[in-house]
């Protein structure tokens, strides 16, 4: 959709040379002039959009006092997070807490969702369709439902306030998702190779697990991703599960909303670390995100 | 193993995990609905009361009623903002220069940003004095210069729709710029050839052959917007009063903050009546399209 390939080539003709060039714009002149209006709001959606970030990661590089001032000239400093990492944030141990509950989600919800991936690709269910569909349309349920009877049910178990009970609240959402984008892969994966791998005297599941997953790896690693970027980002679930212990980043945010009003500088620094993994990671959400969340995206 | 065996031992894990986390909490919370249960008071469930929550909600709740009011607005208000503004960012930015290439990632950040952070993000940016957003919307509208968003009803969900417009526009400028790149060349082409001016030609040849792609947007930004939660909690926590109270965040202060649990359960399942009906629709578009 560039701007030349939008003007048929008929209209591009020369201006008889005696018009004065200052009644009328040439053609190329309008482009020009078309082109750098475009550049320019480009260049503002870039600063609306990505300013915000810009500016919460720099506010946690602030000394307190340019925090409560529009100053973007300072001197930076490592204050605010030192501030943040003692107490009462303590951000050290909530970052573990993210990292643990996020790496714990993804490791014990992709073998089974690969799992029940290649089953609903390669074998017909009674019901047909219906149970793949069915697993989606789970996410349909609103997060607020389902937490109330997860709380009083952790709560009798002794699990309020542990690692393992957020880690549990995730699956809820990372399986069925990671079911349905690894299921896509696997589905143009051809059964030639697997079939082959059992004529040899391979069992199916020696054939899914050295031929199949190998080849299922980058389904696998987009569904990684995704798991990380929405366990790590997860917020209302551990808000209700949690209380000191097992309070994670997005949920320690809140803790720096005091009486005496909120710590900006503190929830700057929170920020800065909350943000670090998806500036890595943009690149590849938007490469992999789009296609496995326009299959069945709500979260 | 056999095949006819191995299938279900195979999927048995992911369904006890669904089972377990979504099945179980969706069932128990049908059942808590039909009884009254003050967790402060009893640490068990309460007697059964069959519709009464229901009844109450459906009747006389003023409180509810005002959620409901609220989430329609901000449902319908940010969905059209959310669109509109994805649709303009996808035309403007679907070529393949290096310009809009980097662009394109640099949006993918507030949509990667957790609702939560971009809730207190916001905040910040709102503040009367020293926030970011209200310097410059102070200094292209002088009306608002030192406005406190977050103080007053109206400008509160003008905050919290321009707050989800920055978080989801990204996604489905994404999405529609999948779209855009899918459409066949030679009906635009043909169009230019006819000298159709470029605004005829988005509105009168791109704009319709999306309407499939459109169809699903909206459906997915509307079930988005009727469970918004994380942001509301984060920005406003439902206020200055209840003016941005939605219905989700109801329910979360019904079960969470009041602990009335067979109440918090009835409403919770209205709203998952409400998204059911859109989620129907959006299976159906989506089964159509591709059949799976």
């Amino acid at each position: 959709m560039t701007d030349s390939s939008s003007i048929p080539a008929a209209a591009i003709v020369e201006r008889p040379a005696s018009r004065p060039a200052t009644a009328r714009l040439s053609l190329a002149q309008r482009k020009r002039i078309g082109g750098v209006a475009r550049t320019l709001t480009i260049l503002i959606v870039a600063l609306l959009f990505f300013g915000p970030v810009l500016w919460i990661m720099l506010t946690a590089l602030k000394q307190p006092r340019d925090v409560y001032s529009l100053s973007v000239l300072f001197t930076p400093t490592l204050d605010n997070l030192r501030a943040a990492f003692a107490s009462p944030y303590f951000l050290g141990s909530r970052t573990l807490n993210s990292l643990i509950v996020t790496l714990g989600t993804i490791v014990l919800s992709l073998p089974i969702a690969t799992a029940a991936a290649y089953a609903f690709s390669r074998f017909r269910f009674p019901g047909g369709n219906a149970w793949s569909l069915g697993v989606l349309a789970t996410q349909f349920i609103p997060p607020v439902i389902v937490i109330i009877p997860l709380f009083i049910a952790f709560r009798s178990a002794g699990l309020l306030d542990t690692r393992l009970a957020l880690i549990i609240a995730n699956m809820s959402f990372v399986v069925p998702y990671s079911i349905w984008m690894i299921k896509g892969f696997i589905d143009a994966i051809p059964t030639d190779m697997e079939e082959a791998a059992q004529i040899d005297g391979a069992s199916r599941l020696r054939a899914i697990w050295d031929v199949v997953v190998p080849m299922a790896i980058p389904g696998i690693a987009t569904a990684a991703i995704f798991a990380f970027v929405v366990s790590w980002n997860e917020f209302f679930y551990a808000l209700v599960l949690s209380r000191q212990d097992s309070v994670t980043l997005q949920v320690g945010l809140m803790g720096a909303r005091t009486e005496r009003g909120d710590a900006w500088e503190i929830m700057a620094a929170m920020g800065l670390v909350i943000i670090l993994p998806m500036l890595i990671l943009s690149r590849y959400v938007q490469k992999y995100f789009v296609s496995g969340l326009v299959s069945g995206s709500v979260r | 193993m056999h095949d006819r065996v191995l299938k279900y031992w195979l999927i048995a894990p992911a369904l006890l995990v669904i089972a377990g986390t979504l099945l179980y909490p969706l069932v128990s919370a049908l059942w808590y609905s039909l009884h009254e249960w003050k967790l402060s008071e009893s640490p068990t469930l309460g007697p059964f009361v069959g519709l009464d929550n229901y009844v109450l909600a459906i009747t006389d709740d003023p409180d509810l009623l005002n959620s409901g009011w609220v989430t329609l607005v901000f449902t319908v208000l940010s969905v059209v903002c959310t669109l509109t503004v994805a649709m303009a960012l996808a035309v403007l930015l679907a070529g393949n220069t290096r310009l809009e290439i980097n662009t394109r990632t640099l949006l993918v950040i507030p949509f990667a940003m957790s609702p939560a952070l971009v809730g207190v993000s916001w905040r910040f940016l709102l503040n009367p004095e020293f926030g970011g957003f209200t310097a410059v919307i102070g200094a292209v509208i002088p009306s608002l210069k030192g406005a406190s968003f977050l103080a007053d009803p109206d400008l509160a969900m003008a905050a919290l729709i321009i707050c989800d417009v920055w978080h989801s526009a990204p996604y489905f400028m994404l999405m529609f710029i999948g779209a855009l790149a899918s459409l066949p060349q030679e009906t635009v082409e043909a169009a230019q050839v006819d000298g159709a001016s470029k605004f005829r030609l988005f509105f009168e040849v791109i704009l319709p052959q999306l309407k499939p792609v459109l169809a699903i947007a909206i459906l997915l930004k509307i079930i988005f917007s009727l469970k918004v939660l994380d942001q509301v909690i984060t920005l406003t926590n439902g206020g200055p009063g209840t003016s941005t109270e939605t219905l989700a965040h109801f329910i979360y202060q019904t079960a969470f903050r009041w602990y009335d649990v067979g109440y918090a359960a009835a409403t919770a399942y209205l709203l998952a009546a409400l998204m059911a009906v859109f989620a129907a629709i959006y299976f159906q578009l989506i089964t159509e399209r591709r059949p799976a």
